[in-house]
């Protein structure tokens, strides 16, 4: 009975989350329509009028593919890549991003890195925001299930079982938190970019009349490092470092 | 500027003073001068006195004046005379000049053993009528050059003609030169092809003789002889230009007064020959674009063609190459045909074509055929289809698009011998071979809108949810702290209620007593006697000190009593009590009325002292 009453609340829980997102929907919907009928502009209106105060990684993957197939890659580059921060682990996300990055026309070769972080980023994007948060609760009611079960039981077999339980969930809570507030982090940090400008010139210094540094085609994933007014400091994948508008490039 | 000038001079001048010194010298000479134009000069360098064999690297002056007709040629000459050695050696250029006027030949240089010689500058007058030359004189022929050339004109003439002049795309027409002539004609060249641009052409192959013909053209008797075919097909449509053509001839012009058409089979050998460009006009030919609607597999062939496909053998081995030729023939743009596609089995290895063509020039209409060979290896047995070739192009005579279908080959593929080939390994599994990369389709599901900056974790309800096991941690701890209250509370009551149970156990006590006493004696009543007062006192011991029933002991209800600082007087005493009672358990009936008294007496006092000291 108690069990059942608990289920029932975590549903309401699950579906009061997305109540607020009719309008959302239905824009999806039509957009999905227009998608199927080929017109790809006007998709493109009405997913990113989904997107406008509500968020949803599906949207922004069929956003991603609309922009695509209007031949916009960048754009299309900058919503996969934010899919992908909202769908854990998708193939689909991932097959297209792949493939949209072959279309770019900068040939970058990544700076090698330390085997640990493409663990680190493997089992970071093995879950969604929501799933993590849903682990870490699971964990954390284990643990006080256990102490409760500890301090309520006579017998010494109960007590030993609940002692053992709890210590193995304790480093589960621990690792799942840690991803948790990665992710959080990760979602929240404005730390990366996608340049959507067809054409850009980095420049070695934050001025106009500074001399150029290199040139960027749009679809270049950027990482930045700091900003200046209207400009900010980006990173490449293979390291070089320059200056570049801020209007050239979308954070993700 | 004037002071680098003449310090080149004085140079130039060391530099000829030091090969006078050597009696070596460089000489320019012309053998006429002035010289008319159209007439010829012959430019000399002289090399003198440096030695037998000519000398490296001669440098020409500017000649931009002069048509260079011939040279250089070259002549070495040797004297030996009173034992002085001399020697020669001459660079020699027929040349014409272009435009009348004077003109400077400049310096030219030339290497001789390591040093360099040049010629002093020379001028040449060109005077617009040619100047009684030494043969002129003997031929005793006048009249000026200029007037030669009018003439000329009116007699020589070179006509491009064209079979039509509004074609559409990709449409034959053909295009003739002849030169039709009144004079004797030495040799002709070709000095400047017709440009031709947005056209494919094809040149006929010409009969090295040139057939003359007769016709009159312009009221006047020609000998047409012609010069050049070709076969244009457009690529483009609109008005398209044919430039001229130019062609350099060798003319014997002989006396002014024998125009005579067949003066001109008579051949005077001595007759004066002259250079003479003939140029025709330009030729324009509207290009109409082809009609719309063409079929997707026409790739701009016009004309009439016919297609046909076959492989060398019908029946072949795995691993084993087939020869798949696809012929298109007939008329037409044939040169420009492209490779049809072709639909193989996929698991046919197919190589890039081989093409071959084979066109007749020699007929009006361009004809031939066209061959693409495509090596085929099948990699697995099985019969295997190819499919029928498409092939469209735009018919002329109906004008309209027509397809045409090669037929479908079927070849039967057996297996080859195994290991004939060393890429396929004994695993036979391939990969599933993509046909296309595409990108994955929209998702259509209804996703889960989340309000922007919204998360789980900070949503109400979810707080709510954390708190709900810490809410029940603390519940479950008040929970066992009052438990254990109510734990310590039955202690009390135990010993509360100790001294009434013992109180009742002793009642049946006394009662047996009683009824021993009474003179009922038996060994029975004694032992229940014994056993009640134990119980009692036991009951009221475990009550009393809160100890279970079954773990305690005489020993342990001491060592406890002692503990609670009850007089050891007590204690003994309770303690021989309670090992009287186990003894008469055993032999009841050694026990006197009295004995069982006294023991009534000493649980009762026992119990009473307990119950003030604990």
């Amino acid at each position: 009975m108690m069990l059942l009453k608990r289920l029932s609340f975590l549903l309401t829980v699950l579906v009061a989350l997305p109540l607020y997102a009719q309008n959302s929907e239905q824009l999806y919907d039509e957009a999905n329509q227009a998608y199927r009928q080929g017109k790809f502009s006007e998709a493109i209106k009405k997913y990113e009028q989904s997107l406008d105060s509500t968020v949803s990684g599906e949207a922004l993957y069929n956003l991603g593919n609309a922009c695509y197939k209007s031949g916009n890659i960048g754009k299309a580059i900058l919503n996969y890549e934010r899919a992908m921060k909202w769908l854990a682990n998708d193939e689909d996300v991932r097959h297209n991003l792949q493939l949209a990055n072959l279309m770019i026309i900068d040939r970058i070769e990544p700076v090698p890195r330390l085997f640990i972080w493409e663990w680190w980023d493997a089992i970071n994007s093995t879950f969604t925001l929501t799933g993590i948060t849903w682990l870490a609760y699971m964990f954390f009611v284990l643990i006080v299930g256990t102490v409760i079960v500890a301090i309520l039981a006579r017998s010494y077999v109960w007590r030993r079982a609940a002692f053992f339980a709890g210590t193995a969930s304790l480093p589960l809570l621990i690792f799942s938190v840690t991803i948790f507030v990665a992710k959080l982090d990760s979602l929240q940090k404005e730390d990366s970019a996608i340049v959507t400008a067809n054409i850009t010139t980095v420049k070695n210094s934050p001025d106009m009349n500074s001399t150029d540094a290199f040139v960027l085609h749009s679809g270049i994933k950027v990482s930045i490092i700091d900003k200046i007014n209207t400009w900010c400091k980006i990173r490449l994948a293979d390291g070089k470092v320059g200056w570049m508008e801020q209007t050239a490039a979308e954070i993700i | 500027m004037k002071r680098v000038r003449s310090v080149i001079l004085i140079i130039a001048a060391l530099i000829t003073t030091r090969a006078f010194a050597q009696d070596g010298s460089f000489v320019a000479s012309v053998d006429k001068n002035p010289v008319s134009v159209g007439d010829q000069l012959t430019l000399s360098f002289t090399l003198q006195n440096t030695g037998s064999g000519g000398g490296r690297n001669l440098k020409l002056p500017n000649l931009d004046n002069f048509r260079i007709m011939m040279g250089p040629s070259t002549t070495s000459n040797m004297q030996y005379i009173n034992g002085v050695v001399s020697s020669s050696f001459t660079y020699s250029y027929v040349l014409q000049p272009k435009n009348v006027g004077k003109f400077a030949i400049g310096a030219a240089t030339i290497e001789v053993g390591g040093k360099s010689y040049s010629t002093s500058p020379i001028t040449v007058d060109v005077s617009g009528s040619a100047p009684q030359s030494k043969q002129q004189q003997q031929q005793q022929q006048q009249g000026a050059s200029a007037d030669v050339e009018a003439q000329l004109g009116e007699n020589l003439l070179l006509r491009a003609t064209i079979d039509r002049a509004r074609v559409m795309q990709g449409q034959q027409v053909n295009l003739v030169y002849k030169l039709y002539t009144r004079v004797q004609i030495q040799n002709y060249n070709l000095t400047k092809a017709p440009a031709m641009t947005g056209f494919w052409s094809e040149d006929a192959e010409m009969s090295k003789q040139i057939q003359l013909s007769t016709e009159t053209y312009n009221g006047k008797q020609f000998q047409v002889g012609m010069i050049k075919r070709s076969a244009l097909f457009p690529t483009q449509s609109g008005t398209l230009e044919i430039g001229p053509m130019e062609i350099t001839t060798l003319v014997t012009v002989r006396d002014k007064r024998s125009w005579d058409p067949f003066d001109v089979f008579n051949g005077n050998p001595f007759g004066r020959q002259i250079e003479y460009v003939v140029k025709s006009g330009p030729i324009r030919i509207k290009v109409d674009p082809l009609p719309p609607g063409a079929p997707t597999s026409f790739k701009g062939a016009v004309g009439k063609f016919s297609i046909n496909a076959k492989v060398d053998k019908q029946n072949a081995k795995t691993n084993e190459p087939i020869s798949y030729k696809v012929t298109i023939a007939g008329s037409g743009n044939i040169k420009v045909l492209e490779s049809p596609s072709i639909e193989v089995p996929s698991d046919f290895e197919q190589y890039t074509p081989k093409v071959a063509d084979n066109i007749n020039r020699r007929d009006a209409r361009i004809s031939g055929s066209k061959t693409f060979e495509y090596i085929l290896v099948p990699r697995y047995p099985g019969k295997k289809i190819i499919k029928a070739v498409e092939f469209s192009y735009f018919d002329l005579g109906k004008n309209e698009y027509v397809t045409l279908k090669s037929p479908q080959l079927e070849i039967n593929v057996e297996q080859g011998a195994a290991g004939a080939t060393p890429f396929v390994s004994s695993n036979p599994r391939e990969d599933v071979q993509m046909l296309s990369q595409d990108i994955r389709f929209i998702k259509v599901d209804r996703p889960a809108f989340v309000k922007r900056g919204e998360f789980l974790h900070t949503n109400g309800t979810f707080i709510a949810l954390m708190l709900l096991p810490l809410a029940g941690l603390a519940g479950t701890l008040v929970y066992t702290r009052k438990r254990q209250a109510v734990m310590s509370d039955l202690v009390g009551y135990r010993n509360r209620q100790a001294i009434k149970v013992a109180r009742k156990g002793l009642k049946k006590a006394e009662v047996l007593l009683k009824e021993v006493s009474g003179g009922k004696d038996s060994a029975e009543k004694k032992l229940a006697f014994y056993s009640e007062v134990a119980k009692a006192m036991w009951k009221y011991l475990g009550d009393k000190l809160n100890i279970q029933q079954a773990d305690i002991s005489i020993d342990m209800a001491v060592s406890e009593l002692s503990r609670r600082s009850v007089k050891p007087e007590t204690t003994a005493a309770l303690k021989s009590l309670l090992e009287t009672c186990e003894m008469a358990r055993f032999t009841p009936t050694s026990f006197s009325v009295e004995a069982m008294k006294k023991t009534y007496d000493d649980a009762s006092k026992i119990i009473i002292e307990l119950e003030r000291t604990v």
